[in-house]
């Protein structure tokens, strides 16, 4: 009994030095400015910023200074965090979300034949291409939702789809798993897109999509602002950065293809800066401002689109935005 | 008797219309020509909306060696050029439309009797490129491209396929029985334009009347050789094990271990071809299934739509689904006016009694399909796989080697869609092998 107690108790103590020892010499020196780095990036190692995972991005982030922030999930504070840590001031690139240009639920769509086999919809797209009556539509088995880290898209009941833009991180985990490209990543500021991405002729279109957009052009001639464009063959298609968000588009489609993030900004007049000179009825595209010349004029908000053409010409700035 | 290792019994079913002699099906008002009726390179057209067109006239120019021509059913006018539903992809593909004139004039010098048996090899395979003759149990080779091995290629075997092992079809069991000198012939053609001395005839031991029939008339260098009933026998690779004992390397084409296999309907067409000079615009396929009122075998003009022959066949009686080929390996239709094709071995109307509509659950690893697989591959772990999209991992397990026969989709008692996961999984490595090349 003693005998086997000693022999272990030796066995475990010879160990123990050679693992002390081994500690020591062996040891993996890690800047301690890394595992801080690491703690502040989000961890769900989605490789949008190009590198093996979070560890790995933590790692080139702080030993190479000419790596920039490449974490589209990273958010402010951990961002000031990491400038902090690292002593040099990283700048966030354009914050982007992904955007689902399909609004073609299966209640609105035609189905071509019934679909049983794997919930994906890259198997369901080799059977004769899938289901939906469209080709460049939405299949709705939830590929998408599959891929998502941050559990921030989640089928709605309209069978489509749908972004929670406060947790979208924009690493385009999504946009991969789409076998049609209906996902793709905008900036996080536009707010009007055009849900349909199908070069079908209008003729063959109404056959299987009561809403998708129809090339009528009716958008374009009505943007004031000459952001919005329906290029031969394809469906409109809006240019983001001339995009004053006014929101004309939506009002004007006749499918209601054209969808906003956030509802449109209107404008109010502020009756003590307001000289009565009517200029801002005159430029309302969409007749919202009425009044009587030398006296204020008022805004008939269930008009207005806020696409701001009033502010810009008004020489007394006497508009201001309603809601931010 | 001679077979592989692996495979299944499914119900064979082919009491319905394995002993109904061949039919005609009266001439169509129209016809729906697919311009890509073969696998390889695409055909493009060479008639314009308007031209007259006559039987047997050439309508489309291959792309490229490993292509096919296709050649007007019948006489009439090219109403259209048009992108129409596919049978085999589903999708929208070129298509030529002919409207009938009723007449079913001959194209000028065409039949054309002659003895194949006085032409040289080259010119007989000549004729077969010329005619347009795929790999018509399915597949839709190229016949022409597998006639012409490469010089350091040498084969010695010749098979000739009439296994028919899908459950339901009948259709070359109908043609052994009723056009044997067909069959002989051609074969005699592909041995002539090979330099072979000997052929193998194949066919499943539950055909005895055709293997007795063949036996008869068959010349003495062909054998007839009966084979155990199971499926997949009539898969290329398992015939050449079960006959040669030769084992098809992976990723290799029979020829690697000197061997040829062509359908009896294939052979059936390159006799028609070289001795008859009639090109590949017609083939017998059984209308079959629960679902149809009167199954039928028929002799049907290529481009037919399916409309038409579900009328000659009484109509549809509680169809579910609509099935080119085979059940085991055909494609699913969803659309009633798709055109009968040269590779359209069979069409099957299943009822809902027939199909499994069923959702699938999670793989209990109870190695039914290992035990089933022909190939001798793993596929519950293909599935597992599959479901989520690790095509990479799955090369590992020779993903590439499956041919999709669908002995372990037909066991699986969690009604796995393994063959499904395959084909998924093929699908996502040629893509990324497609974005690789252009990166």
């Amino acid at each position: 009994m003693t005998g086997a107690m000693l022999m272990v108790g030796s066995i475990g103590l010879v160990a123990a030095l050679i693992l002390g020892i081994a500690s020591v010499t062996f040891a993996v020196k890690m800047d301690p400015r890394e595992k801080a780095v690491l703690d502040q990036l989000p961890g769900a190692n989605c490789g949008a910023c190009g590198f093996a995972g979070c560890a790995a991005f933590a790692h080139e982030l702080t030993l190479n200074p000419e790596v920039e922030m490449a974490c589209p999930a990273v958010n402010k504070d951990a961002l000031e965090a990491i400038s902090d840590i690292l002593g040099r001031s990283l700048g966030a690139g354009d914050a982007m979300i992904a955007f689902v240009w399909c609004k073609g639920s299966p209640v609105d769509t035609i189905t071509r034949y019934n679909y049983v086999g794997p919930k994906d919809c890259g198997a369901a797209q080799i059977i004769a291409g899938g289901p939906k009556g469209c080709q460049y539509g939405c299949l709705g088995l939830g590929s998408c939702v599959e891929a998502c880290l941050f559990d921030a898209i989640h089928m709605g009941e309209d069978g489509l789809p749908h972004v929670i833009e406060l947790r979208c991180t924009g690493c385009g985990k999504c946009v991969d798993a789409c076998p049609r490209g209906i996902i793709t990543l905008i900036p996080k500021s536009a707010n009007f897109g055009v849900r349909c991405i199908s070069q079908d002729l209008p003729k063959e279109m109404k056959q299987y999509c009561k809403v998708g957009c129809i090339k009528c052009r009716i958008c374009e001639n009505a943007c004031p602002f000459e952001a919005i464009e329906v290029t031969q063959g394809n469906a409109a298609s809006i240019d983001q950065e001339k995009c004053q968000k006014c929101g004309l588009c939506v009002s004007v489609c006749p499918t209601g293809v054209i969808s906003s993030k956030q509802p449109p900004r209107k404008v109010q007049v502020i009756a003590e800066k307001c000289k009565g000179c009517g200029i801002c009825a005159q430029v309302c595209p969409v007749d919202a401002i009425s009044g009587k010349p030398k006296e204020p004029y008022a805004v008939d908000i269930s008009k207005c689109i806020g696409c701001g053409m009033c502010i810009e010409k008004c020489p007394a700035d006497a508009i201001e935005r309603l809601i931010r | 008797m001679k077979t592989f290792k692996g495979g299944i019994h499914p119900p064979e079913n082919k009491i319905l219309v394995k002993d109904v002699a061949i039919l005609e099906l009266p001439l169509s008002k129209v016809f729906f020509v697919p311009t890509q009726q073969h696998l390889g390179a695409p055909a493009k057209p060479v008639v314009n909306t308007g031209d007259m067109v006559k039987r047997g006239q050439v309508l489309t120019e291959p792309m490229g060696f490993v292509s096919a021509v296709v050649h007007a059913p019948t006489s009439g006018k090219v109403k259209e050029i048009t992108k129409r539903v596919h049978p085999v992809t589903g999708l929208l593909a070129p298509c030529i439309v002919i409207e009938a004139d009723g007449k079913d004039e001959w194209s000028h010098g065409l039949p054309l009797e002659r003895d194949p048996f006085a032409m040289t090899a080259k010119e007989l395979l000549n004729i077969i490129q010329s005619a347009g003759i795929v790999g018509m149990g399915g597949a839709t080779f190229p016949t022409h491209v597998k006639l012409s091995p490469p010089k350091d290629k040498v084969v010695d075997t010749f098979i000739i396929n009439g296994a028919e092992c899908e459950p339901y079809l009948a259709a070359d069991y109908r043609l052994m029985l009723e056009h044997p000198e067909r069959i002989i012939g051609g074969a005699r053609v592909v041995m002539k334009v090979l330099g072979l001395n000997s052929a193998i005839m194949a066919i499943e031991a539950n055909k005895p009347d055709a293997i007795k029939l063949m036996q008869e008339k068959v010349p003495p260098e062909i054998k007839v050789k009966p084979l155990k009933v199971k499926y997949p026998q009539g898969a290329e690779k398992h015939l050449i094990d079960a006959l040669t004992d030769r084992e098809v390397p992976s990723g290799g084409l029979p020829m690697d271990v000197g061997t040829l296999v062509h359908n009896a309907g294939t052979v059936a067409a390159i006799w028609d071809a070289c001795a008859l000079g009639v090109p590949l615009i017609e083939r017998i396929t059984s209308v079959t299934g629960q679902g149809i009122n009167q199954p039928k075998n028929i002799k049907v003009k290529i481009g037919t739509p399916l409309k038409d022959i579900f009328e000659f066949c009484g109509g549809l009686n509680n169809a579910a689904k609509i099935i080119f080929g085979g059940p085991m390996m055909g494609i699913a239709q969803y659309y009633q006016d798709v055109p009968i094709m040269k590779g359209t071995s069979g069409i099957l109307v299943l009822t809902e009694q027939e199909t499994n509509l069923n959702s699938y659950q999670s793989c209990i690893a109870c190695g039914r399909c290992v035990e089933a697989c022909p190939m001798r591959l793993i596929p519950s772990i293909l599935s597992k796989f599959g479901e989520r999209g690790m095509w990479e991992k799955a090369l590992d397990f020779d993903l590439l080697d499956c041919m999709e026969c669908g002995s372990c989709t037909y066991v699986c008692p969690a009604n796995r869609p393994i063959v499904h996961f395959v084909k998924h999984l093929k699908t996502l490595q040629r893509e990324a092998s497609a974005r690789r090349k252009e990166a």
